[in-house]
């Protein structure tokens, strides 16, 4: 026998303190209450055999105070958590690890998989041996350890309570390799596996993870998987036409049955388009939406049987995308007056034109593009960028080489967003310069004579030049013109370019935030604030949850704020078939075995029991005035 | 305020109106259709309705004696002079009054608990006086503890009830029991013989023979009332305790069971059943009143089924 709780010296101290102050208490039970009496005689009368028990009763009294003694040394025996010696040295070592995956939050068992999950754990916990010791793991993307490794019901329990399914697939290789680092070095080591068996591809992880002596355990849960899923979902602008926008998603049926389905989109919350077809067995179907009308901001998409019924797995039957926020970019325009130049500028609402002439002094404000028509005007820091147009000699950021004529684009770039969806080749162009560029400048427009359309960046700042007049060309008499200055535009102002409509649970997210920040608060869809770092320029999260979030960082006038939406489009997890077996390459797990409830020989919990009977007794004793 | 404050009328409303419910008019008829009973012929002082042992101008016939002059002419018995030519003259019984106290024992015990006892004791003595000023009775009432405590003067007359009242509110429970010798200071100081009631709970340390002895031997009629509270005889306590008389202050540890409680109870039997023997030996009418019975139920009827009032 040993003991695990207090040391034995502490007990002693403690046994000789409370001893004390139970024998002072006795002695003050002991002095009696007075109560006054009409007429003593008639007690006397009554009372006159009553010497001859005293010396019993003193007995009695006596024994009450043994009793009470006795009460006390179990008490602080049990404090010292007594176990048998061989108990200590001989117990498991458990690390059970729950699957806290999306497919967890399958309600084909009721209320779900994750409860049910939960209540096995409980009868597992429950059914430990008196020396056996647990760790309770909630594998999502990351191990998360929600206790420390116990035996003690009162903590395992609150960590069972805290277990959950997230929108994330859970990361067996991650939670193995955590469960194999925690139990290193600790005898009868076992690792239980709570899961449906919805855990991806497993079987390349025991080629690299050493099991040892580690026994795996598989704690099957679920019992069907009647699920459709929307397992890609995303949107984008039109380009030129930023009021309208295009959807990509895909659903997939995951039964070996057909299913008629429903598909709801909602922008903005409202209602924008439904529609009824027929999946089959296990397929997958991608479908576009085009010039879509409706929606500026938010886009939704819900999946549901045609009949009405629901799957058994709700957490992919809705996605979520945002549509990037429209700017209005702003313009200034250094010219003595350009009727094509102002053409083109008119064709998008969302551009704010400020127009000077040349010479004049330039407004103070932030500009994003400044276009400069035949001049070369240094331009102030508040200017993100320019695009000059004929640009005269020692102005531009580059220098001019001959003088060209007659001549057109021979060769520009295709692929670059500034000549995107534009025919060049026939322009006619009467006369220009050619232009030199930097090493670091990137040609994408030449004729044979020379380069005339360059891109490139000074100070930080990019450009684009053109080396001829536009009104010396039929350019402006064609559509590709004003579409050059609104590629220009949009290539500056870089609205399109890096925008993801919506992140995958279960990755690091890396989302835009103000370079100047250190830190931001992303509200997840529950309303829960996480403080996140800021790393070049992109806020860091792994999010676990579908649906949208906010972004804030800076403070004051910096301050910036923004929305990403999530979504689990994770057609492995939204396969929600529960597996009985879980097998790792050729090393297959065995089955649980769950001890009685109550198995757990704690013998200070005996030791209670038995202080709660003898008070039991010790107080019928005492009402019926056999101790007293 | 006591217990009797509420027979008082000059006192506050509510008081009024305890009054007109616990001593009302019906109750009031009642009592003066009563008299004590006395078994004996007392002498009495001043005419009323008690027979005596004096010959008078009463309207009961008592006996003949001879004519001698200047007696009155209209009290001859000329029949007797028809018969036997002799002349006799008609003698009545005089009719006087009777001499009543009322002896409340006002000791510490009486006033245990609630005071219930004393309550009751005061409640049936100013019954009693009622009854006794009524029928033009000499009405007496005395407190007692170890001495003679307080005495309200004679009176006469049911005009007086209200000193009555007026009296037993100011009597509280005080000091031991000693029955003999307040009782001997009491037939001291009271030479006319007549009716004494005494209103007790009889726990005399002295024990209770004594003081009844005295009245008797000093050829008082005494009737004994003995207040019971049946709480008594089976207190709440149980456990280790230190019981200590409430009079005399005399201690005593005990632990009281059950089973004690039940001898208690016996104990208090046999000292009541020892109170009746002693009465019913030495021919005192006993009447115990129990503090729970309402008053005038014993008045009405206990003490008349027992012939202490008809």
């Amino acid at each position: 026998m040993v003991l695990s709780g207090l040391p034995l010296a502490q007990l002693l101290m403690i046994a000789g303190g409370a001893a004390s102050v139970t024998v002072l208490l006795y002695i003050l039970k002991l002095r009696r209450r007075a109560v006054p009496v009409p007429f003593a005689r008639i007690w006397d009368t009554a009372f006159r055999d009553q010497k001859a028990t005293e010396l019993f009763s003193k007995l009695r009294r006596l024994l009450s105070l043994l009793f009470q003694l006795a009460l006390l040394a179990l008490l602080i025996f049990a404090l010292g958590d007594p176990k048998p010696k061989q108990s200590l040295l001989e117990g498991r070592h458990l690390v059970v690890l729950v699957d806290g995956s999306a497919s967890m939050k399958a309600i084909d068992v009721k209320p779900s998989r994750i409860e049910a999950a939960k209540a096995e754990v409980k009868k597992l916990v429950r059914g430990l041996g008196s020396a056996d010791r647990a760790l309770i793991v909630q594998m999502g993307a990351l191990p998360s350890p929600l206790s420390t490794m116990s035996s003690d019901v009162t903590e395992l329990d609150p960590a069972i309570e805290l277990l959950s399914a997230s929108d994330t697939r859970a990361d067996l290789d991650r939670g193995l390799s955590f469960a194999i680092d925690s139990l290193r070095g600790l005898p009868k080591a076992e690792i239980v596996v709570v899961s449906d068996g919805v855990l991806g591809d497993v079987t390349t992880i025991a080629s690299h993870l050493d099991l040892g002596n580690t026994s795996l355990k598989f704690m099957p849960i679920g019992k069907s998987g009647t699920n459709v899923a929307i397992s890609e979902f995303s949107v984008r602008r039109y380009p030129l036409d930023k009021s309208r926008s295009e959807v990509m998603l895909e659903v997939a049926n995951t039964n070996d049955r057909p299913a008629q389905v429903e598909l709801t989109l909602l922008g903005d919350g409202a209602i924008i388009d439904v529609s009824r077809f027929a999946l089959g067995p296990n397929e997958r179907l991608p479908r576009y939406y085009q010039d879509l009308a409706g929606a500026s901001r938010t886009l939704e998409a819900k999946i549901r049987f045609a009949d009405g019924r629901a799957d058994d797995l709700p957490a992919d039957d809705h996605a979520y995308a945002l549509m990037p926020e429209r700017h209005r970019a702003r313009v200034l325009v250094i010219s003595k007056g350009n009727t094509y130049l102002e053409a083109a500028l008119l064709l998008d609402e969302y551009l704010d034109v400020t127009t000077v002439l040349p010479g004049k002094p330039l407004p103070s404000e932030h500009f994003d593009v400044a276009i400069l028509d035949g001049v070369a005007d240094a331009l102030p820091e508040t200017v993100a960028a320019a695009l000059y147009l004929n640009p005269p000699e020692g102005g531009v950021p580059l220098k001019l080489g001959a003088r060209l004529s007659d001549f057109g684009f021979d060769t520009w770039d295709k692929k670059s967003p500034i000549l995107r969806f534009l025919a060049l080749g026939d322009v006619q162009v009467a006369d220009g310069r050619a232009l030199t560029p930097s090493p670091s400048d990137r040609v994408i427009g030449a004729s044979d004579q020379g380069p005339i359309l360059v891109t490139g960046a000074r100070a930080g700042h990019p450009f684009v030049a053109l080396g001829f007049d536009p009104r010396n060309s039929d350019w402006v008499l064609r559509v590709a013109w004003p579409l050059f200055v609104l590629n220009t535009i949009n290539a500056f102002v870089e609205e399109d370019t890096s925008y993801v409509s919506s992140y995958r649970t279960g990755e690091v997210w890396r989302v835009p935030a103000p370079s100047s920040a250190d830190s931001a608060t992303v509200t997840d869809p529950r309303g829960a604030q996480h403080v996140v770092p800021v790393k070049e320029g992109r806020a860091v999260y792994l999010g676990e949850e579908a649906g949208f979030y906010k972004l804030s960082a800076g403070s004051g006038v910096d301050a910036v704020s923004s929305e990403f939406a999530a979504n689990l489009s994770d057609l492995a997890e939204s396969r929600i078939t529960p597996q009985a077996e879980l097998s790792l390459g050729q090393k297959k797990a065995g089955p649980v075995a769950i001890g009685a409830p109550g198995s757990k020989h704690e013998l200070w919990v005996y030791l209670l029991a038995i202080v709660l009977g003898l008070s039991l007794i010790e107080w019928i004793t005492y009402h019926r005035r056999v101790t007293v | 305020m006591g217990l009797l404050d509420l027979f008082r009328r000059d006192r506050a409303p509510r008081a009024k109106r305890r009054e007109r419910v616990l001593f009302d008019d019906e109750f009031q008829r009642k009592l003066e259709m009563l008299a004590l009973v006395s078994r004996r012929v007392f002498a009495g002082r001043l005419r009323a309705e008690r027979r005596s042992k004096k010959k008078g101008s009463g309207i009961e016939f008592a006996d003949h004696r001879d004519y001698v002059a200047g007696d009155d002419f209209r009290s001859v018995d000329w029949n007797v002079y028809q018969r036997f030519g002799k002349l006799l003259v008609r003698l009545y019984e005089e009719e006087e009054d009777l001499s009543i106290y009322l002896i409340v024992d006002c000791s510490s015990s009486m006033g245990f608990g609630d005071k219930k006892k004393f309550d009751q004791a005061r409640r049936l003595c100013a019954a009693l006086a009622y009854v006794g000023l009524a029928n033009l009775d000499r009405v007496t009432i005395v407190g007692v503890n170890e001495s003679l405590m307080s005495r309200m003067p004679t009176t006469r007359g049911k005009g007086r009830i209200f000193k009555v009242f007026e009296f037993l509110s100011q009597l509280e429970p005080a000091g031991t029991t000693d029955l003999e010798a307040a009782l001997k200071t009491f037939v001291a100081q009271h030479k006319r013989r007549g009716l004494a009631v005494l209103f007790s709970d009889l726990y005399d340390p002295a024990g209770f023979e004594a003081g009844i002895n005295v009245l008797r031997f000093n050829k008082f009629e005494p009737y004994v009332v003995e207040l019971v509270d049946p709480a008594e005889a089976r207190p709440s306590l149980k456990g280790d305790v230190r019981i200590y008389d409430c009079e005399t202050g005399e201690e005593r540890e005990l632990t009281i069971t059950d089973g004690m409680l039940d001898k208690m109870q016996r104990a208090v039997s046999d000292y009541r059943a020892g109170i009746e023997r002693f009465c019913a030996q030495k021919q005192v009418p006993y009447f115990p009143a129990d503090v729970d019975t309402p008053f005038d139920e014993l008045v009405l009827r206990v003490f008349r089924r027992g012939g202490f009032l008809r």
